[in-house]
């Protein structure tokens, strides 16, 4: 299976907890302790009141299509058996600038037009010790 | 803010050949193109007293090249870490750096083969370390096709940018490069070849993308008074700018371009670049566009103020960048066509025009020539400078 053939997620110092959540099934984003402003990527400073203290909270796990792109090309010889193959970027309901990537589950490219309500759901890597991925799913098809 | 405005100039331009192998090393690229601007300048090794470069952990730094060329004595140095967002910097920094006195012959130079070797995003050798990746590698997206695409896609949804759009530049490009001997694709293409191209990443096809190129170019910068005692008539350096800060997911949370695909760095370093040269949109003769891909072509169309926000596509389709439109563009034919050399082969083409010796591709009475880097997606920041010929 191609899909443990992708980068393994690199976190950093400030990303760290993010990806542990991921793994736990939970989308999470950082609210700054200073003026409440969420936050991701994770940072470890807030570029609007340039507080050093944050919390995790959780997303609400919805979002909608801002972009998305279909990969033809074989960049990497380990995507090879998966092209043509969706990534998605998506603008989350909890705020404007917040953005995350991800595959198209549970629907295929047709369906996609921007601002279609997604939803995220997370895919555990096959035969990967710990890797789970963020993707995303068409809302009126998650159940 | 004029800054040094029109007190340095380009004195010389070389290049190597543009292949896709060159089958050397980088620092064998780096030493012919210098030795060829300099050449091209009337000058030898022992004027050189500071070398420029920039790269992404591909190529040879000026520590190695100054002592492989001999260089009596260096002054100062500039290796710069990052891709295309910066090539033009490099220039900007080395005109500062005559201007301020600290060095007096600086050349500049980018050599990569980045076909054969390393190529970009790390599909070829590792990556080099950028904030968003982590966030986006592990769905296989990486490559800078893939990141160009979705910014492509962001500016079709927010404007209904088509593909037939995409493809006037492509289109316009290899026209130019027609006429172009030192360009690797010379044949021209129409627009039905590019709708047929094969697609890379959707929306972007083959044909939107730029060729992977082995070769070095180098240019040669001086202050104006001695560039006019040199060989060739100078190419002063009217205006450079440089800076930036976000990535796309690092803007988050910085304003409202933090997070629009469809805004670029340009859009902020355009007034700046404008005004340290003293002119306007209207005056530019001829723009030499970093095109990785077509699309950031129609997006510096925008963002550089010769068309409206979003009005970039109609622009590029409406015949205006073409020879005898109001603005050529990228009248080598670009990275599209002549060959990716990172940045620097734009300047030197602006340098070709501004001198008046672009022979078939001449655009006519040409005295102000934009020239600009990678507009800002990926790694942070652009930099771009204005020319002016002193004939
Ligand atoms: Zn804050």
């Amino acid at each position: 299976m191609s899909l443990s053939e992708r980068p393994r997620p690199e976190p950093d110092r400030d990303s760290a907890p993010w990806w542990e959540a991921v793994r736990r099934h939970e989308l999470i984003v950082q609210r700054c302790d200073g003026c409440a402003a969420l936050r991701f990527p994770a940072r470890s400073v807030c570029n609007r009141c340039r507080s050093r203290n944050w919390t995790w909270v959780p997303a609400s796990g919805t979002g909608r299509v801002y972009s998305w792109i279909i990969t033809h090309q074989v960049f990497l010889k380990g995507l090879a058996d998966e092209v043509p193959f969706l990534v998605l970027l998506v603008r989350l309901d909890d705020g404007d600038d917040l953005l995350m990537y991800g595959g198209l589950v549970g629907a295929g490219a047709d369906v996609l037009r921007p601002g279609l309500p997604v939803e995220a759901v997370f895919t555990d890597v096959p035969g990967e010790d710990g890797t789970t991925l963020v993707q995303w799913k068409p809302r009126d098809l998650v159940s | 803010m004029s800054g040094f405005r029109d007190r340095t100039a380009i004195a010389g331009v070389g290049y190597t050949p543009f292949s896709a192998n060159s089958g050397v090393s980088t620092l064998s690229l780096a030493v012919d193109a210098v030795l060829a601007a300099l050449d091209d300048a009337g000058l030898t090794v022992d004027d050189v007293d500071a070398l420029a470069t920039h790269r992404v952990g591909d190529s040879t730094p000026p520590w190695v090249v100054a002592p492989a060329l001999g260089v009596p004595e260096v002054t100062w140095y500039l290796d710069q870490f990052g891709g295309g967002s910066v090539s033009h910097a490099v220039l900007g920094q080395a005109a500062m750096a005559v201007a301020s006195g600290v060095a007096r012959t600086v050349v500049c130079y980018r050599a990569i083969n980045a076909r054969s070797e390393f190529r970009m995003g790390g599909t070829g050798r590792g990556p080099a370390p950028v904030f968003d990746a982590q966030y986006q590698a592990p769905y296989g997206h990486l490559a800078p096709p893939q990141q160009f695409a979705m910014a492509a896609r962001a500016h079709m949804n927010a404007y209904g940018t088509t593909a037939e759009q995409l493809g006037a530049i492509a289109v316009t490009q290899r026209g130019n490069a027609v006429k172009n001997p030192r360009a690797r694709k010379r044949d021209p293409i129409t627009l039905d070849d590019y709708l047929a191209s094969r697609w890379i990443a959707e929306p972007l096809r083959l044909l939107d993308c730029c060729l992977e190129t082995d070769g070095a170019c180098a240019v040669v910068i001086t202050s104006a008074d001695r560039a006019h005692d040199l060989r060739h008539d100078p190419v002063l350096i009217s205006g450079a700018a440089w800076g930036g800060g976000d990535t796309f997911l690092s803007g988050a949370g910085s304003g409202p371009a933090g997070t629009d695909l469809t805004v670029t760095e340009a859009a902020r370093l355009a007034p700046r670049l404008y005004a340290a040269a003293g002119v306007g949109p209207d005056d530019i003769d001829v723009a030499e566009l970093y095109d990785c891909f077509t699309y950031s072509v129609l997006v510096q169309l925008e963002d550089y103020g010769f068309c409206a926000k979003g009005e970039g596509g109609p622009f590029a389709a409406s015949g205006a960048i073409g020879p005898g439109g109001t603005l050529p563009v990228n009248t080598h034919g670009g990275f599209l066509s002549e060959g990716y050399v990172h940045g620097i082969n734009h300047v030197a083409e602006a340098v070709a025009q501004l001198r008046g010796t672009a022979g078939d591709r001449q655009v006519a009475g040409a005295c102000v020539a934009l020239s600009t880097a990678q507009p800002g997606y990926v790694l942070a920041g652009t930099s771009a400078l204005i020319l002016r010929s002193d004939r």
